[in-house]
């Protein structure tokens, strides 16, 4: 196609090469100073975090099913801290927890149980004492109008699919607990494992799973989607909510963000999703 | 059909000239380009020790999601080429309004994420809510969710389009003179179609389908929010590694090696032929 020699248009596209590369070096430079910068977590307390100063956002790494209550308390905390931006992740305790051992940069976790907190502590993750700050029940999602006629945990032993959270997610581990205390064996080829309590709650909302065993929170949080179906008190699991910062993090601001969500702002905001008082 | 390659016009025959060399700086970039995909490769396999790994495929787990897995992807490739083939029949030779519009349909669910993919599906065959889901499981009785039918549909789903572009780009380099000169020898249609076009198409079909079956034996999203996550049933592989990651980590290693392993050795046996076929 190109008949003569492209000399002057290759030199100017090999110059414009050239300062992408200088360009790309130079970001990867800044990266990796940047990385190295912040001392690994777990590694020896006291090193110097010379961007904390400036670091102006504080990333929460926190439970699915606090999706909601988060949200909105991290609203509130922005207001009270200008120039704060609050970034949160969520997924499933256990997989937040595996991340924050793998180095991810998070300031505070916020767990659906004790043992993922527990994982942290023993890590060296977590240095100061985690505080429970909220608990949870589980409750039977159903869809709308019960066509599985579901009644109580005995039921799910010979309904369709049921939808129960991956084993080792906090509510795998809690619903495992409901079904052992009600002497319910669901053969596994009729158990759909969802990755959280929202995907678990999902294949009964848009999908053909007759009834999943998930926070009762979580059903309320999905309206008229599903309908629920209430496990009583005696034969019920009560999940605990552990909150703290991560060693490494911005600690002060990590301080504050935990008293709120302990304090009666934070108290009231996850009462009014259903979560009961730590 | 991988034997006919000589039917093939030689790649390099087309090619004019050698073109300048590449200007180091290309060359620089392209290295840290290659490391950043080496780099996890490389951290998958530094993770994985090795006597485990065998161990660990030996679980029962492991090798129901292994056999699973083989036995879906296999079904979709084949879905995706009994159903792909005709599509891209119709893009590369079809002259119709809208072809445009029906190769971004085709293409779409490459982009689309597969959770979506997933929810979409649940939408069309869901059993409860799905648009045509109620009918056919009052008519005829099935159901897609929590069954190894709807893991093929789901697999089928994002592995179709692979096929569609790759066996379309084959049609479309494909020099029409031969299957002219076949019929101007007295050849039908059919043996025009299958001695001459469908050899000459060897190649990109093939890899077409080694491309859908690899994409299939991959997928997640689409298969665990449309088919659920079942053991035995409808978890295969790739679901099984989220599953086990955290409480048997070595498991979920070894079957990613497997994964792996196998996308390897795909790529590699096509070499250049995905695209090479679209000179």
């Amino acid at each position: 196609m190109t008949t003569g020699r492209p000399s002057r248009a290759a030199g100017r596209s090999r110059t414009l090469v050239g300062v992408t590369v200088a360009l790309t070096v130079a970001f990867a430079a800044a990266v990796v100073a940047v990385r190295t910068g912040v001392p690994a977590t777990g590694s020896a307390a006291g090193a110097a975090v010379p961007i904390a100063a400036e670091r102006r956002t504080l990333t929460v790494s926190a439970a699915t099913s606090l999706t909601q209550a988060f949200t909105r308390i991290g609203a509130r905390f922005e207001r009270r801290n200008p120039g704060v931006t609050v970034a949160f992740n969520f997924g499933p305790s256990s997989t937040l927890a595996t991340q924050v051992q793998a180095g991810a940069p998070a300031d505070v976790f916020a767990a659906a149980d004790p043992s993922s907190m527990d994982r942290l502590v023993a890590g060296g993750q977590v240095t100061t004492t985690p505080v429970p700050f909220a608990r949870n029940r589980m409750g039977i999602a159903v869809k709308p109008g019960n066509p599985g006629r579901i009644t109580g945990v005995a039921d799910l032993a010979t309904a369709g699919t049921v939808s129960l959270c991956g084993p080792s997610v906090p509510c795998g581990a809690y619903a495992a607990g409901v079904l052992r205390t009600a002497g319910v064996t669901i053969p596994e080829a009729r158990i759909t494992r969802g990755t959280d309590a929202r995907t678990t709650l999902g294949a009964v909302a848009r999908g053909d799973a007759v009834a999943a065993i998930v926070y009762a929170t979580d059903i309320a949080a999905a309206g008229r989607a599903v309908e629920a179906v209430a496990i009583p008190a005696a034969g019920n699991v009560v999940a605990v909510y552990p909150i703290a910062p991560v060693a490494g993090g911005d600690r002060r601001l990590a301080r504050s963000f935990v008293d709120v969500v302990t304090g009666p702002t934070g108290q009231r905001i996850l009462a009014g999703l259903g979560f009961l008082p730590a | 059909m991988l034997g006919s390659a000589s039917f093939r016009p030689e790649p390099g025959r087309r090619r004019r000239g050698t073109g300048a060399a590449v200007p180091v700086p290309v060359v620089a970039l392209a290295v840290l380009g290659a490391a950043f995909f080496a780099l996890p490769l490389l951290g998958l396999l530094q993770q994985a020790a090795w006597s485990e790994v065998v161990r660990d495929l030996g679980s029962p787990e492991v090798r129901a999601a292994l056999r699973l897995s083989l036995e879906c992807s296999l079904w979709a490739t084949a879905l995706a080429t009994v159903l792909g083939v005709p599509v891209a029949w119709v893009l590369a030779r079809g002259q119709f309004r809208g072809r445009s519009l029906l190769r971004a349909l085709v293409l779409l669910p490459m982009v689309l994420p597969p959770v979506v993919g997933g929810v979409a599906l649940l939408a069309a065959f869901g059993r409860t809510n799905g648009l045509v889901g109620p009918w056919l499981f009052d008519t005829f009785g099935i159901q897609f969710t929590f069954s190894k039918t709807g893991v093929v549909l789901a697999e089928t789903f994002v592995a179709m389009p692979f096929l569609v572009l790759t066996v379309e780009g084959g049609w479309r380099a494909l020099d029409a003179r031969y299957e002219d000169a076949a019929a101007t020898l007295g050849a039908g249609r059919w043996t025009t179609f299958r001695r001459v076009t469908l050899r000459l198409l060897g190649p990109s079909l093939a890899a077409g389908a080694a491309l859908a079956w690899a994409r299939a034996l991959g997928e997640f999203g689409a298969t665990i929010t449309f088919a659920g996550n079942v053991e035995g049933r409808t978890r295969t592989t790739p679901l099984a590694v989220y599953l086990l990651l955290e409480t048997h980590p070595g498991a979920a290693l070894a079957l990613s090696l497997v994964l792996l392993a196998v996308s390897v050795v795909v790529l590699v046996a096509l070499r250049d032929r995905w695209f090479g076929v679209r000179r």
